[in-house]
């Protein structure tokens, strides 16, 4: 084998040029299908990035029916034995949520508002914006007075962190609850809805103030695995039977889903036209090189080659072509990759974000690095070299050594 | 003993299903072990043809052929590609030796497809470039070679596996007369040394000279079969 790879690698020199275009064409390709699913992840790909940008999970449970009509009493009791007994993948993050529709007031102006009790902890694994604290802090998690609200509402309502607030809310029992606020942080979203309509609070105030006990309305699931979201969703609804709903982010957003499916057709076709390109231009290589030495292969084989061994030669060939230009097209494609997931390499539409199929994407594109993926791809271009250079290897190990002796 | 027997051997080179040339008409020829001997005739007469049949090169039309008594006309591609590493050498009128290969590599080239130890194969080409005057040669590649030094490590490539037989399709062709009758002196000398059987195809008068056979080949048919006077086989 050794010397098989030596005659090869010499043999791909003999005409530097065309070996270099060769190289050339097949490490472009990879490249190109690297930074092009790098830049289709970037935009779709994982759920992850634009679920977060909502607060909403891969993976979401509640009381049978509540999302039709966010009765207070359309409850999950004791959701934290509920989450302590679900079996989720590794790497996963849960939190819990009541939820109600409310009034906040302040000295100035009324808004009607999504509130939001959470567990300070688990909801900032859950949601970018409250993460995203850009005056004053986050509340702890024994502050049942603080209340954290969207920039464009404070704006709206003309507050500020210390400013008091009023909350007004319908309670189980058919009253109007209400509580005081005291604002200690403004969080910034990339969602205009969120960063207008919402507020959040610590879940055992929002508790008191619907006239709840340790209850909650939703059950927020985020996976290390987007792809993972409807196989986790089912197997909990088998587990937990039918006085729960557990939908995954795909049921919740259709549109998102098929967005995700289309866009990965859109890179396998893609990557199949590449793929393609690369297969014929070392097609045309070998073939023009193979065909162009027949006469060599016939002494090869006049000298007691076998056919077999003069295969391995041609296929040899295409080794190397292949090794050279998928290592320089997998770096050179990994480091743009790598350059566009820290500087966005396109702008969609303009602004700051752009909301689209129920979720939210940064107008600025930045790619995903996948290096999975990046090593799917050069093993591809590996197989379709191989491939391709078996015909005309093939070809010449199968003729007579006498015809081959024959050619000029 | 015969190393090459050829029984009523007929060969037609067909295109698209029509014979387009008959190139060997029932020939029959046999060849004793350590023969040097000359396949001549006019172009077009069936010389290489032949040659590439003894060789197993390319498969005859009708007729048998044995080589060593071993009849090659029901080999596979496989068990023909051993029988020529194993058991026939061969020279070709444009040298041709593997351009990528040094003179040593070309000549390692076969013995290590007979899977000979690398110590052996060192000590087999140090010794055989030694004794052909071309030690100085072993690390060139053919192209900086001459015509005459090409073809010498082609000779050399032929017979350092030690084979039966050395097939050498006009091997002086190219080469100018003096290059030509060292190159065949050097052959001849092979052949009293290690009794290796030549089998010369060739119109160069020089190399029918110093042939003790000379096999005339007209049409695709022998001719004449001359023996020298003094011929020991």
């Amino acid at each position: 084998m050794r010397t098989v790879l030596k005659i090869a690698w010499r043999s791909i020199w003999r005409n530097r040029r065309r070996t270099l275009i060769s190289m050339s064409a097949v490490g472009l390709g990879l490249l190109l299908v690297i930074v092009y699913s790098g830049i289709m992840a970037g935009v779709f790909g994982e759920a992850k990035e634009q679920l977060d940008n909502i607060g909403m999970g891969h993976v979401e449970i509640t009381a049978a029916g509540w999302r039709a009509r966010h009765l207070a009493e359309q409850n999950i009791p004791s959701p934290a034995a509920l989450v302590a007994r679900l079996d989720l993948p590794p790497r996963s993050d849960v939190g819990w949520r009541v939820v109600t529709r409310a009034l906040l007031s302040s000295a100035r102006a009324s808004e009607g508002v999504e509130l939001e009790g959470v567990d300070w902890a688990r909801e900032a694994a859950l949601s970018a914006h409250v993460r995203d604290v850009r005056s004053g802090r986050r509340p702890n998690t024994d502050d049942r007075g603080g209340i954290l609200i969207g920039d464009t509402l404070a704006e709206r309502l003309q507050v500020r962190v210390g400013s008091k607030v009023r909350v007004m809310a319908q309670r189980a029992d058919g009253e109007i609850g209400a509580e005081l606020y005291r604002v200690r942080g403004i969080f910034h979203s990339l969602s205009p809805t969120i960063a207008g309509h919402r507020v959040l609070v610590g879940a055992s105030s929002a508790q008191t103030l619907v006239g709840v006990g340790e209850v909650a309305h939703q059950v927020v699931i985020q996976l290390d695995r987007a792809a993972d979201a409807d196989r986790v969703a089912s197997r909990l609804r088998a587990e937990l039977g039918p006085r729960y709903q557990v939908l995954s982010y795909g049921d919740l957003l259709p549109m998102l889903r098929n967005i995700e499916r289309f866009s990965d057709a859109v890179v396998w076709i893609a990557a199949i036209f590449v793929y393609g390109l690369v297969g014929l231009g070392i097609l045309n290589t070998m073939l023009m090189s193979v065909m162009e030495r027949t006469r060599e292969f016939g002494v090869l084989r006049a000298i007691g080659t076998r056919p077999g061994r003069v295969v391995t030669q041609v296929l040899g060939e295409s080794f190397w072509i292949a090794t050279l230009a998928g290592a320089a097209g997998l770096l050179a494609g990994l480091a743009v990759t790598w350059y566009g997931s820290e500087h966005a390499l396109l702008t969609i539409g303009g602004g700051e974000a752009l909301e689209y199929a129920g979720t939210v994407l940064r107008s600025g594109v930045k790619t995903r690095v996948s290096l999975g993926a990046a090593f799917e791809a050069a093993i591809l271009v590996y197989v379709m070299a191989l491939v391709t250079a078996l015909y005309p290897a093939r070809k010449v190990a199968r003729m007579p050594p006498a015809r081959a002796l024959r050619s000029t | 003993m015969p190393v090459i027997e050829v029984e009523h051997v007929t060969k037609d080179y067909v295109e698209k299903g029509q014979v387009t040339a008959r190139a060997l008409r029932g020939v029959d020829l046999t060849i004793e072990s350590g023969e040097f001997m000359a396949i001549a005739g006019p172009s077009g007469s069936g010389k290489t043809t032949l040659l590439n049949l003894i060789g197993a090169l390319d498969t005859a039309t009708s007729g048998t052929i044995r080589v060593e008594g071993r009849e090659i006309g029901g080999l596979s591609q496989a068990e023909l590609s051993d029988l020529r590493r194993d058991r026939i050498g061969f020279v070709f009128q444009a040298y041709n030796l593997i351009p990528v290969l040094t003179a040593a590599e070309n000549a390692e080239y076969v013995m290590e497809l007979k899977g000979l130890a690398a110590a052996d194969r060192q000590r087999r080409i140090a010794g055989l470039f030694d004794r052909m005057g071309i030690k100085e040669l072993m690390e060139t590649r053919p192209l900086k070679m001459s015509g005459g030094q090409q073809q010498r490590v082609a000779v050399a490539r032929a017979i350092v596996s030690e084979p039966a037989i050395v097939l050498a399709d006009e091997p002086t062709a190219n080469l100018d007369q003096a290059t030509g009758r060292s190159l065949v002196g050097l052959m001849r000398e092979l052949n009293r040394e290690r009794g290796i059987t030549f089998v010369f195809s060739t119109h160069d008068p020089m190399v029918l000279d110093q042939a003790d056979r000379v096999v005339r080949l007209v049409d695709g048919q022998v001719n004449s079969d001359e023996r020298k006077a003094g011929s020991t086989i």
